[in-house]
Parts: structure tokens; C-alpha cells; sequence
């Protein structure tokens, strides 16, 4: 019943429960990321953030702001 | 689920300014498309070219070389080669330069790294910290910005490129235009075009950005899509520039107003033409040789000489000077 959201590379890393059935935008929101800086992707499988959040999602965000 | 709209399978990508959805074989057609035409639209190049890519490591220019590398297969007058400016981050460069040799490995490219140790003498964070005890009024990235397009173009010239391709794209772009505006600086926002406009200098190489028009979340998923992406690691210096507040607001605003970063590009595209006659008064001066390297310069010195003499890591006869104390920071063992 938890969904993992990971951004690559990093130890940030969020357990949400209550979330299926929101789309991963709404999640990211909630966490307070913006959309526009992630590529999602979903059991590693790349999706878009209007995807529908299952039960023990496994979410991994790639930043797309470029270290340099 | 969110679906492509030219086949219905899965969307990986959804752009809510052009109100699509695309598929990964239909988000990569549409990433080729555009970036070929933007290279058409603004001739970027001709039949025949050496082309220099500048690479930092960063999933944006891997993506570019990727590109570039595959696109040149059908152009048999194109000769890619790749440039990396190694400014000597501690905890950040050595990482992105493993991940350049892994992709350039893979492709099979011609390759060459050039040091700010063995150019100028010190690394970048050497630089700084000498900055620092001089009091200079400089950003790191001030620093950082001047001598690497001061080596890139003087390395990409060594190579026998033609042309240097940049991997800058929109977002990078509409950053550097608003601080621009914030910072009155409309000589740099005339040079914010597509292709660079300083020309004549016979050691000056041209300039191009073929993701002109791409946007930064574009570049990262045909990265990540192409099994490109670099192990993600901050620039240290990032998050003191004004860049890194800006990129944050832009992204926000996009969200609430998608169509703000196009929009944007629009305006910046519309203004460089509509001073293009009045080119002459905002940038002034003729482009000169620096009197010290004889590179382009729009002074007397270049800018990199400029700050090499300000930081005292230079003679006035274009000399290194050695063996400065830049401090107990440890960087003297990154050597
Ligand atoms: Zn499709
Ligand atoms: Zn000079």
C-alpha cells in the first residue's frame, strides 16, 4: 500500500501511503517538485505525469536541471 | 493512462503546450524533427564541416553527441569530434568525465579533454579561492564561463573544427535572456541567437546550439531513453547564481501557463531581430587580437587575460605564474 518516489542518484526519497488512484503530477505536487524538472519514470518503465498511481508504485525521478 | 496521439500506445512524454502525447518511437521522431529543423532553419551547418560538440559530461550535451553522431551518418562531408573543458571541480567533474568516456566509447568518437590546470595553471577551484583572497567582485561562475569558452574555442580550433556545436538549450536559453534584462545587458541578449554572430576573427570558430529549441525536460528523456543519462551530480558552484532562482521560477510558471517557455523563446527571437540594425550601437568596438594571446577579444585584452592578470596567475607577457597558495582547502592534493 506504499508508494516509493525516488529522485536518481540521491538520498531523497518519499514513502506515501493513501495515494493510489492520484496521478504522479498530483503526487509530485503534494511533495511540493515541480513537474517540469523530472523525467518519471514508473517500475522502470519511462511514463508521463499524468499517469495513474498503483499500489506499491515504485516511482524514480531523473532531474532534467543540468549540473553544468 | 495518458496516450500518444499519433498511435495510442503509452505516452512517455506529454506536452501540454502543443497539447500531444507521444509514445517513445513517436516522442523520438518528434525530438528529430525538431532539432532538424532548427539546424535547417538557421543553416547551422553546410555539406561539409568539422564539427567540434562541447561536452561537459552532463545529459545534455551526451544527448547532443548522440545526436550529432548519428545524424552525421547520413551526411558523408561531416567529420564529429568531441571537446571536453575539464575545469577541475572537486566531487563533480571527475564523475561527468566517466560518463563522457562511457558514451564517447560507445560511439566511437574522436575525443580530446582540455585542462584548466595545464592551460591556465590552476583548477577552477584553485581559481576561486585565489578570487576569494584578492577580493575580486567575481562569481565562480564568472570565472568558470570565461576561460572555458575562452579554451573551447581555442582547442576546437587546434582540432580543425569548423564549427563548435553547444548543447544550450531553450531553458538554458530564456535563463541567460532573463538575466540579461535583469542585468541591462542587451549586448549579450543580441548574442543570444541561434547561431553566434562574431564573425571575421580568423581565430574565432563559429558557434551553434542545435537544441535551440528543445526543451531542458526534452534533452534529459531522449538522455534517459538512450540509455545516456548520467549519474546525476550538482555542480557545487550551481546553486549561488542567480541562474539557479530563475530556472525555478521559469518552471513554476510553465506549470501554471504551459506555453510560457515557447512564448518566451518567441520574444527573445523577436527582439535580437528588431535591434539587429542597431547592432553596431549595442555592441561596441570592432572585434580586436588580445594584445597579450592574440585571441579574439572586444578590448585590448581578452576577457581571459583580463582575469588571469586580475587573479596574478599570469604575466603580462602571457606567462603562468606558479606555486600561488590557494589555501588549506586541500585542493593543492587534487592535483
Ligand atoms: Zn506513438
Ligand atoms: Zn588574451
Amino acid at each position: 500500500m506504499t508508494v516509493i518516489v525516488r529522485i536518481i542518484d540521491t538520498d531523497k526519497i518519499w514513502q506515501l501511503t493513501g495515494v493510489s488512484g492520484k496521478t504522479i503530477r498530483e503526487i509530485l505536487k503534494s511533495i511540493g517538485l515541480i513537474i517540469e524538472e523530472y523525467v518519471i519514470s514508473r517500475n522502470g518503465e519511462i511514463v508521463s505525469e499524468d499517469e495513474i498511481v498503483g499500489e506499491d508504485d515504485y516511482i524514480t525521478l531523473y532531474p532534467v536541471v543540468s549540473g553544468g | 493512462m495518458a496516450r500518444c496521439s499519433i498511435c495510442g500506445k503509452r505516452a512517455v512524454y506529454i506536452s501540454r503546450a502543443l497539447a500531444k502525447g507521444y509514445c517513445k518511437k513517436h516522442f523520438l521522431e518528434y525530438f528529430d524533427r525538431k532539432v532538424r529543423r532548427t539546424i535547417r532553419k538557421y543553416r547551422m551547418f553546410s555539406e561539409k564541416e568539422t564539427i567540434i560538440v562541447a561536452v561537459s559530461g552532463g545529459k545534455d550535451s551526451l544527448a547532443l553527441l548522440h545526436y550529432l553522431v548519428k545524424l552525421s551518418k547520413r551526411v558523408p562531408g561531416w567529420t564529429i569530434k568531441a571537446l571536453l573543458v575539464d575545469e577541475g571541480i572537486r566531487g563533480y567533474r571527475e564523475t561527468t568525465i566517466k560518463d563522457f568516456l562511457r558514451v564517447a566509447g560507445e560511439l566511437g568518437v574522436e575525443y580530446r579533454i582540455v585542462r584548466f590546470r595545464d592551460e591556465l595553471g590552476y583548477t577552477l577551484d584553485e581559481i576561486i579561492e585565489i578570487g576569494r583572497r584578492k577580493k575580486l567582485p567575481y562569481h565562480p561562475c564568472s570565472y568558470c564561463g570565461v576561460f572555458r569558452r575562452y579554451l573551447l574555442n581555442k582547442a576546437a580550433r587546434e582540432m580543425g573544427g569548423t564549427v563548435i556545436a553547444t548543447a544550450h538549450n531553450l531553458d538554458d536559453v530564456i535563463q541567460t535572456y532573463l538575466m540579461n534584462i535583469v542585468k541591462n545587458s542587451w549586448e549579450k541578449i543580441v548574442r543570444l541567437g541561434p547561431v553566434s554572430g562574431v564573425t571575421g576573427h580568423p581565430r574565432f570558430v563559429r558557434k551553434v546550439k542545435p537544441f535551440y529549441e528543445i526543451l531542458e525536460k526534452e534533452s534529459a528523456l531522449y538522455a534517459v531513453l538512450n540509455n545516456l543519462y548520467p549519474k546525476f551530480v550538482e555542480c557545487p558552484y550551481a546553486q549561488q547564481s542567480m541562474r539557479w532562482y530563475l530556472r525555478k521560477h521559469i518552471n513554476k510558471l510553465e506549470e501554471m501557463y504551459p506555453g510560457t517557455k515557447y512564448s518566451m523563446l518567441r520574444s527573445l527571437l523577436r527582439i535580437i531581430q528588431l535591434l539587429e540594425d542597431k547592432t553596431d550601437k549595442i555592441i561596441e568596438g570592432e572585434i580586436r587580437s588580445c594584445r597579450i594571446c592574440g585571441e579574439p577579444a572586444s578590448h585590448d585584452l581578452c576577457r581571459a587575460c583580463t582575469y588571469r592578470l586580475e587573479l596574478g596567475i599570469m604575466d603580462e607577457n602571457g606567462n603562468i605564474i606558479r606555486d600561488i597558495d590557494t589555501g588549506a582547502s586541500g585542493n593543492q592534493l587534487s592535483r
